[in-house]
């Protein structure tokens, strides 16, 4: 890969998120982006859907948790959407959830580099 | 030694462990937030949604909630609600875990029940600070609602203890007579914890004792004193001592009994009927007022007096007014409370006051409840919190008692013995160490109704026992009495005989019988001596009174009558008494 970990993950906050979890840490990086696989098929289904309040649900709770598991970039798209749902509106959402995949497999992929 | 310790104690304060739910409906959030929880060495309970949150928390009861805003099912807002009507009084700290940012959402969560809020991403730091300030806040709850309990607890006690305190005080405090058709009275139901007192009795011999008494002070230590006086106040009554000896036995009892500082202000009042007037005792209460009914003019009596309780009896006063009464005439009698019973801007009732009161109500009868409507109208106060204690006796003719007192006169003179006599012979030793005069006196003064008798009885008795103990036993003569000189060496002789004396006796021969309202009292007194003519004496003391020989001529002022018995060693005395009524 040849972007730069850092503008995806903060891979020092990552590196005490590992040493807190110890041997908790493999299980919380799968349930994570077990959880957020699913996540992303909610999201597109809610703009499928045109329903702007399961879009700002859903984009709530990734927001919240890509935070916690130090994906900054992550996070920011998960709040744009769910920033747009709180607006009542879906209208763009799809864009930006296309961006959010792409980023998602990036952290993904340097989640499971870092077990 | 040669063992060192294995371990040395941590400095830290060891780690509480408290029990911690966790409800998250986002599995890794959760599972970091756990994670951490637990290796702060605290049990962690977790839960999926609100109803879950709700389930666990009504199980396991934890000490901290975290709680996320957003879940499905029961949301963060509405389990909040839930867990605080469960936890009832008890403080449940509730953080919500949110990453809401916007006020509303915020307010939302405080309105809920929340105490704070913990962002994502989850810091390890900001965790450990706020579950210890919860932990501690927790138990600061709980300390203070112990102590409320507790308090609430010692409350309940108190008034249970001041019912049963007061039942106890009505019981000997009662009232007495005071309900009379003469007497008016004003006094809270609680007035004994104002130290507050009023008590009224009648008196064996007619007319009637009225006491007001304003202890210092409030609550129990002013009660404490009321026991005592209302004992003696009752007992002595009852048995009709005079108003002196009832002060003075209240004042040395509450002299001795009563820290320093706390004292009675009191006053007392004995009505008597037959005489038309009434003797008055003022010890620091305000002025006793007495109204005239036919004039209408109003008369003071003012204190003359320290309260009782403040001085030995021997600098204690029992100097009294007396008051000539006309049947409609009033006294007023009142503590404090009446006198300093503030208006809103702070001025006292005051005697004028009063006087306008009594002055601008024609109607005699309706003067009393003027002046208590005056007082409340003044202070503004409703009857609840009152401490006014006020008392009005109005002079009567005793007839117009009606039926009042007719049963309980009766009562007076029932019981104790009446129908009796005793013998009682003392020898030479009991003569030269013990006067029998006060033992004589108390068991006669048992004779129900007799007391108000008792200072002639004394002299009688005294006058008696020093004859046939010093003509008759020792042998002395009265002539020796005659000059101030021989009185002195009469004494002296006196003394020394009697500290000689192995032989011969005084007896007493006492007989009372009752009759209707009163007894006969015959006492014979004789002596181992060889008599005397008083057949000559008895002319001779005729003429002249000198030191000696005062003491039979005034016997027989008291009595029916007074007889020698031959030879002269032996004398009769017949006393009739009744009761005053």
């Amino acid at each position: 890969m040849s972007t730069n970990p850092e503008r995806h993950v903060d891979v020092s906050a990552l590196q005490d998120l590992k040493e807190i979890m110890e041997s908790e840490f493999e299980t919380l990086i799968d349930t994570f982006i077990a959880d957020s696989t699913n996540k992303l098929e909610e999201l597109a289904a809610a703009i499928a859907a045109s329903d702007a309040d399961a879009l700002r649900k859903v984009a709530h709770s990734l927001k919240g948790s890509s935070s916690n598991i130090c994906a900054g970039e992550l996070s920011e798209l998960a709040r744009q959407l769910e920033f747009m749902g709180k607006e009542g509106t879906t209208s763009g959402a799809a864009a930006i959830l296309q961006q959010l995949r792409g980023e998602f497999i990036t952290v993904a992929a340097i989640l499971q580099k870092n077990i | 030694m040669d063992t060192a310790p294995l371990t040395v104690a941590s400095p830290e304060e060891p780690q509480e462990t408290l029990r911690i739910l966790i409800a998250d409906d986002n599995d890794s959030d959760r599972l970091i937030l756990q994670t951490i929880v637990r290796k702060e060495g605290h049990t962690v309970y977790t839960a999926r949604d609100g109803q879950e949150a709700i389930d666990i928390f009504r199980e396991q009861s934890p000490d901290i909630v975290l709680l996320d805003a957003l879940m499905p099912n029961v949301d963060g807002f509405e389990a909040a609600r839930t867990i605080k009507a469960l936890a009832g009084d008890d403080l449940v700290p509730i953080i919500f875990l949110t990453s809401l940012r916007d006020a509303t959402s915020l307010a939302d969560c405080l309105a809920a029940g929340g105490l704070d809020f913990l962002s994502k991403p989850y810091n390890r730091i900001i965790l450990q600070a706020k579950i210890k300030a919860f932990a501690s806040m927790r138990r600061l709850h709980e300390t203070v609602q112990r102590q409320r309990d507790e308090i609430s607890l010692h409350n309940d006690r108190l008034i249970h203890e001041q019912e049963v305190a007061k039942q106890v005080f009505d019981n000997i405090a009662h009232p007495g007579c005071i309900d009379a058709p003469n007497i008016k009275y004003l006094l809270s139901p609680m007035a004994v914890f104002n130290g507050d007192l009023v008590l009224a009795s009648r008196k064996p011999s007619g007319g009637m004792y009225v006491f007001l008494g304003d202890f210092t002070g409030h609550g129990l230590p002013a009660a404490i004193g009321a026991m005592p006086v209302s004992e003696i106040f009752y007992g002595m009554a009852q048995k009709g001592f005079s108003l002196q000896d009832i002060l003075r036995e209240i004042n040395k009892k509450l002299k001795r009994i009563l820290p320093v500082g706390v004292f009675c202000c009191a006053c007392m009042y004995d009505l008597s009927f037959r005489k038309r007037s009434a003797e008055v005792w003022v010890g620091g209460l305000p002025d006793i007022l007495v109204y005239r009914k036919k004039t209408r003019v109003i008369e003071n009596l003012p204190s003359r007096h320290l309260p009782l309780g403040v001085v030995d009896n021997d600098r204690f006063k029992t100097e009294t007014s007396v008051i000539p009464l006309d049947f409609g005439d009033k006294v007023f009698l009142w503590s404090d409370g009446i006198m300093e019973a503030t208006n809103d801007r702070g001025e006292m009732f005051g005697e004028d006051r009063v006087r306008d009161v009594i002055a601008s109500t024609p109607d005699a009868d309706a003067i009393f409840s003027a002046i208590e409507a005056a007082v409340e109208k003044h202070a503004g106060r409703g009857e609840q919190d009152d401490d006014y204690t006020m008392v009005e006796v109005t002079m009567v003719n005793e007839e117009d008692m009606g039926e009042y007192f007719s049963d309980r006169g009766k009562s007076f003179l029932a019981g104790g013995p009446k129908d009796w006599s005793m013998t009682y012979e003392l020898r030479p030793q009991t003569l030269r160490e013990f006067n029998p005069l006060p033992l004589i006196t108390h068991l006669l003064m048992e004779v129900p109704g007799l007391r108000p008798h008792s200072g002639k009885i004394y002299t009688i008795l005294s006058e008696l026992y020093s004859n046939a103990l010093e003509h008759g036993v020792l042998g002395l003569q009265s002539d020796l009495k005659a000059s101030a000189d021989g009185f002195a060496r009469y004494y002296l002789e006196r003394t020394k005989k009697l500290s000689d004396l192995y032989a011969g006796s005084v007896k007493f021969h006492i007989d009372h019988h009752p009759v209707k309202d009163g007894g006969v009292l015959t006492i014979v007194v004789e002596d181992t001596g060889p008599g005397f003519d008083f057949k000559a004496r008895e002319q001779a003391s005729h003429k002249k009174e000198g030191y000696s020989g005062r003491g039979i001529p005034l016997i027989r002022t008291m009595c029916r009558s007074v007889r020698y018995l031959e030879p002269g060693n032996k004398v009769e005395v017949v006393f009739d008494w009744h009761v005053d009524v």
